[in-house]
């Protein structure tokens, strides 16, 4: 990264989120710079998911705002949200289980398909092209991924590795321009966390895409990410460089002393 | 070099997304063409009477796969259950009578056509539950529309123009010359005319499922949250499925009036029908085209013959073979179920796998 100042792709402000009497987030502000690898850490319970639940729609903070390429944006469902460029992985994974890997990733070209439903009954002329058009740059994110061997295997039968793999082959083929990853590595064995390190890198680096990636393994945090927020029961504990948040006492306390 | 590689990429990938890429498919499609095409209308089933085949076998089980099709498309692609399929069907019944009697000039393909919107649009109202509910209790709502619309279709006398029979009944009507439906039109005609309205709306409905629209009905299915944070809206999704699949069943139900039983009152499309789609639906496979085929044929076929053999090689009473064959449907759905949850089209898809490796199997 270069030293010209950062341009700011998102920003939450104040963002207060309850569950009944449950407080999952409590005033907690910060900020995702566009191209950077942003970790969001912290203890079990922190907040984490549900601050990214938040940034997608599926949850609708009672306090606090959330502004998107310079602009505050409305409450808006997650379908709206996807609209925006925002795609995501999940904590537990999320795929469709009844359709193969080359179906799950088709699923995330959705947005960018319209034919209608005439030319679908058809499945001919414009249909058929945009249907070849976006198989193709499917098939170039799965070679990316290195998941040609399963293209055609229901995803349901696939280990859970090659799960995350296609989750977020499927992210991919949505074309973000902010990438929420919630612990992509998690269950990993090191050999299949060091590849998903690489993909990560690669989309951030050749893509260009913005990603926020919640992760619980200190070392591959302070390896990938340019900035870390940390969270703490619903709060925000710290908001730094790797190196500024590691040597963060109230950090080291509340997290870095637990282990895992 | 560049650009022919991209011309290959792209012929490559259309064949793979053809509806049958592998050329065994292709031999048995051809097959089964020439069988019902010209193979069966001449000589009708091996060991049956001619005017039985057709009628009680041949016709009854294309309209059956298409009313399968139908609620497959809704319970096996996009997730939501429905009992009200009999009830769709009639909405269809009833509204290609209007239509046939309103209008007596109308081609009967534009009346078919629109009764299957009619069924869709009624499909999408009593849908719009769905968007709240889901399983046990879209269940309980579709059964709502399933006793509303017999009602409806008792109650409201305009709906059968005030017969005193109170049944729908097709009166003789043309198409280019030839009689289509009516007590005068020959079951050679209505059999070419139902197997080219199959064939249609298979392919049909093939083509949406493996498009975008197919795409969606199965990630609502599947994951409905990952679906809307994708960008699928489930508004969308779910009532596009209601419409889709009771735009089949309607068509399905009026064929089976007007171009099989000739004549129908509001029992045809009774509760027990619903259930009866439902068994076809589920031995078949949900989720599966050839499954609604399979389904179909045996739910409808394996009673049928049941008790034409009971009647003609035993001499056993009508009545009798009738429960002995329910009994016996209901037995073999049981045993299928448990030797394969997902049906007859994953028992195929076994049996085929095996056989392409035969008689090498490593
Ligand atoms: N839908 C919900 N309903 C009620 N409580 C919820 C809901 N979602 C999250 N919570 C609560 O909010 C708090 C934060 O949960 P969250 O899943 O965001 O934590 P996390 O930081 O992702 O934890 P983990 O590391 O275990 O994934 C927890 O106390 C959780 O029980
Ligand atoms: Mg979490």
């Amino acid at each position: 990264m270069n030293e010209k100042a950062p341009k700011i792709m998102m920003e939450v402000k104040n963002i207060n989120l309850r569950f009944g009497g449950v407080v999952a987030i409590q005033g907690v502000s910060f900020d995702i710079h566009e191209g950077e690898i942003r970790a969001i850490i912290g203890p079990n319970g922190a907040g984490k998911s549900s601050m990214l639940n938040v940034i997608n729609g599926f949850y609708h903070p009672q306090e606090g705002e959330i502004w998107f390429d310079g602009q505050k944006r409305p409450s808006m469902e997650p379908y709206e949200v996807a609209k925006t460029g925002i795609a995501r992985t999940f904590q537990n994974i999320a795929l469709f289980k009844g359709m193969t890997t080359i179906e799950n990733v088709m699923t995330g070209r959705q947005l960018q398909m319209n034919k209608n439903i005439f030319w679908q009954m058809l499945r001919y002329g414009p249909a058929i092209e945009e249907e070849v058009q976006h198989r193709k740059r499917c098939e170039e994110i799965i070679d990316f991924l290195e998941i040609n061997h399963i293209r055609k295997t229901p995803v349901g039968s696939l280990p859970y590795g090659l799960q995350k793999r296609v989750e977020l082959a499927r992210a991919l083929a949505m074309e973000p321009n902010l990438l929420l990853l919630d612990e992509p590595m998690a269950g990993m064995n090191v050999e299949e966390k060091q590849d998903m390190s690489r993909f990560i890198v690669e989309v951030n680096e050749e893509f260009g895409t913005t990603i926020a990636l919640i992760e619980h393994d200190m070392a591959v945090v302070m390896d990938l990410a340019d900035r870390v927020v940390v969270l703490d029961y619903g709060k925000l504990l710290a908001d730094g460089t790797p190196k500024e948040v590691q040597s963060n006492q109230a950090v080291i306390d509340a997290y870095l002393g637990v282990p895992h | 070099m560049f650009y022919k590689e991209t011309g290959q990429f792209k012929s490559k990938y259309k064949e793979e997304l053809a509806a049958f890429p592998l050329f065994e498919d292709k031999i048995g499609i051809g097959i089964l063409g020439v069988l019902t095409f010209l193979v069966i209308p001449l000589f009708g089933l091996p060991g049956l009477n001619y005017e039985f085949a057709m009628g009680a076998i041949m016709i009854p089980c294309m309209i059956f796969i298409i009313m399968t099709l139908g609620l497959n498309i809704l319970l096996g692609f996009a997730g939501q259950i429905s009992l009200g399929t009999g009830a769709f069907s009639g909405v269809g019944a009833y509204a290609f009578y209007k239509f046939i009697t309103i209008f007596p000039d109308i081609n009967i393909i534009i009346a078919l056509v629109l009764s299957g919107l009619v069924s869709a649009v009624v499909g999408v109202i009593f849908g719009l539950p769905s968007l709240r509910i889901k399983g046990f209790y879209l269940m309980v709502a579709t059964l709502a529309a399933q006793f509303f619309l017999t009602w409806a279709f008792i109650r409201v006398s305009w709906l059968y123009n005030y017969n005193a029979s109170g049944a729908i009944e097709g009166p003789n009507k043309e198409m280019f010359g030839i009689i289509m439906i009516g007590p005068q039109s020959s079951g050679m005609t209505r059999y070419y005319f139902v197997l080219v309205t199959l064939i249609v709306l298979t392919w049909l409905a093939s083509n949406v499922i493996r498009g975008r629209i197919g795409r969606s009905w199965m990630m609502i299915r599947d994951m409905d949250i990952a679906a809307e944070l994708i960008g699928i809206r489930p508004l969308v999704a779910k009532l596009s499925a209601f419409a889709f699949s009771s735009f089949y069943v309607g068509i399905a139900g009026a064929l089976m009036v007007f171009f099989w039983l000739g004549a129908a009152e509001a029992e045809s499309f009774d509760i027990n029908h619903s259930f009866l789609y439902l068994f076809m639906v589920i031995i078949g496979g949900l989720g599966s085209i050839t499954g609604s085929y399979m389904g179909a044929i045996f739910v409808w076929v394996v009673p049928v013959l049941i008790k034409e053999i009971g009647k003609s090689a035993f001499g056993f009473d009508a009545f009798v073979m009738e429960n002995f064959s329910t009994i016996l449907l209901g037995a073999m759905i049981i045993i299928i179920l448990i030797l394969e949850p997902h049906g007859l089209a994953r028992l195929w898809q076994i049996t085929k796998q095996k056989l392409r490796l035969w008689p090498f199997p490593y």
